[in-house]
This record gives C-alpha cells, structure tokens and sequence, in this order.
C-alpha cells in the first residue's frame, strides 16, 4: 500500500508562492485561511531557504493524539484527515502541531475560532467522493479522481514533491546523487546528525 | 399546628415536577442505552491513491 507523503527541497524553492495560490484557488479556500504557505529562512540574506509547508500527514500524528472529540482518521494510504461535523473547534490540535498545519476561519459557528480546515492532501473527507458537501468542507478531491494535490502538480521547480513516498523518495535520492551533497542541505543535520563534523577518534584528546 | 390548603397543594406540585421530571430522564435514557460520539471515519468505497498515467506523467516531470 502506497503511503503519501510530501517532501519539501529547499535547494529548488524559489519562494514563488506557487503552491499556496494553487491550493487556494483548487479549493476555494476562504480569506484569512492557509492551508499551505512558503517559509523563508534568512530572508533577503545570500543562500536564504524556503520550504513550502503544510500538514506533513505524520505517522503518528500529534494532532490526532490531543483531539478531544477524536474527529481525526487516518486513511489507508496514511493522509491524515478531520470530520468537520465532529470537530469542536476547540484549537489543541493546532497547540500540537509542529507545522502550524490547522488553521481556523475568523467566523462562523462557533464565533471567532471557527471548525479546523487543514491540508487534506486533496483527498476530500468524510462525505462520499466528489460530493457537494465534501467540496464545501474539504475542497476537491483529487486523489479519489487519480491525480496528486494540486500544489505540487503545481510546482514550476518540482521543489515540492508529493506521492507516494517510496517515489518520491528515490526522486530526492537521485537529485542527492547528482548535487553530489546532501548533508549541507538545511534540515539533513535534524534528520541525520552532522556527519560532516569527523568522529572523536579513539583515545583522542578533546 | 394546622398547615394551610395552600401550602400543602405547593408541596404536592413541586413534589410531582420532581418525580415526572426523573420519570422522563430514565425513560430517555433507557431508550437509549447505546448512546456513542459519532466517530470520524472516512466513508466506505472511497477511492484513493492510484497509479494513473496522469500520476506517472507527475513523476516523470520531478526527474527534470
């Protein structure tokens, strides 16, 4: 069973916003709603990176642990999603996430906060494929019409890659390969360690 | 000590709010008994990721 997932290469994001307008206009995502957005590190400094974030659909989903109201699943293809008709409002998920993932509108039922809206990797929600009321609440679904979300179909510089993780894995590796680095790459010593510091020799003076 | 008609006829009301109110509550609750918050789940036959040629042309253009 394919997993999905995204993954950002912040050696190709030019910061266009690219991806963001393409889920905003795939969805119709409401003013003051941002459902994925650029952030820039550095920014306006020489060798600055951006990566384009959104709900990274963790495996074990931090999100999903605090929801009071248990309104999260979790498909079989690992895209992690809300019913908005249980959702409370409430906001814990968005104090969890470490990506800033779950956005809340400004107004609607419950006042000033309003029911989550999230990326659903374009794979809709509860309601039955391609329906009314799954458009309203989740936007398109993309997936259930076999295609990928639309901001990384959207991607000028294929920066944001998103699919089937094995896949796109192997893209990133081969791109790896042929940069001839990786480990100079923002976030591989986070992953990885710093392979790049050489490791304390065996009776080595420190 | 006599206790007024009318007091008595107020005890007797209260008293019968009371007794209809936790009829009304057990009868409630024993119809019922199973009572669950819904759960999120997504709905069946729902179709998901699939390897089309649109997905494959996808992956292609990454390689550029």
């Amino acid at each position: 069973m394919a997993r999905m997932k995204f993954l950002a290469d912040a050696e190709r994001c030019i910061e266009c916003n690219g991806c963001v307008t393409a889920c905003k206009q795939e969805h119709e995502i409401p003013w003051g709603v941002n459902r994925r957005r650029v952030v820039t590190l550095n920014d306006g400094v020489p060798g600055e990176k951006s990566i384009s974030v959104a709900c990274m659909h963790c495996s074990d989903a931090p999100c999903m642990a605090v929801c009071p109201v248990d309104c999260f699943y979790k498909t079989t293809e690992g895209v992690v999603l809300h019913d908005k008709d249980i959702c409370i409002g409430c906001g814990y998920c968005f104090y969890a996430c470490p990506f800033g993932a779950p956005q809340f509108p400004q107004d609607g039922a419950f006042g000033l906060r309003g029911k989550m809206d999230k990326c659903t990797f374009c794979a809709g929600g509860p309601e039955a494929d391609h329906s009314a009321a799954e458009f309203k609440k989740y936007g398109r679904n993309r997936l259930a019409e076999g295609k990928l979300p639309a901001c990384a179909e959207m991607c000028a510089t294929k920066a944001l890659l998103g699919g089937d993780a094995d896949v796109i894995a192997n893209i990133y590796r081969d791109r790896v390969l042929k940069r001839g680095k990786g480990s100079e790459i923002w976030g591989w010593g986070t992953a990885y360690g710093k392979p790049d510091k050489p490791a304390a020799q065996p009776g080595a003076k420190s | 000590m006599k206790v007024p008609a009318s007091k008595l006829s107020r005890r007797k009301f209260l008293l019968a709010v009371g007794a209809g109110g936790v009829a009304t509550a057990a009868v409630v609750a024993g119809k019922n008994p199973q009572a669950q918050p819904k759960k999120a789940e997504a709905v069946a036959g729902s179709k998901g990721y699939q390897l089309t040629e649109h997905v494959r042309k996808y992956y292609e253009t990454t390689k550029v």
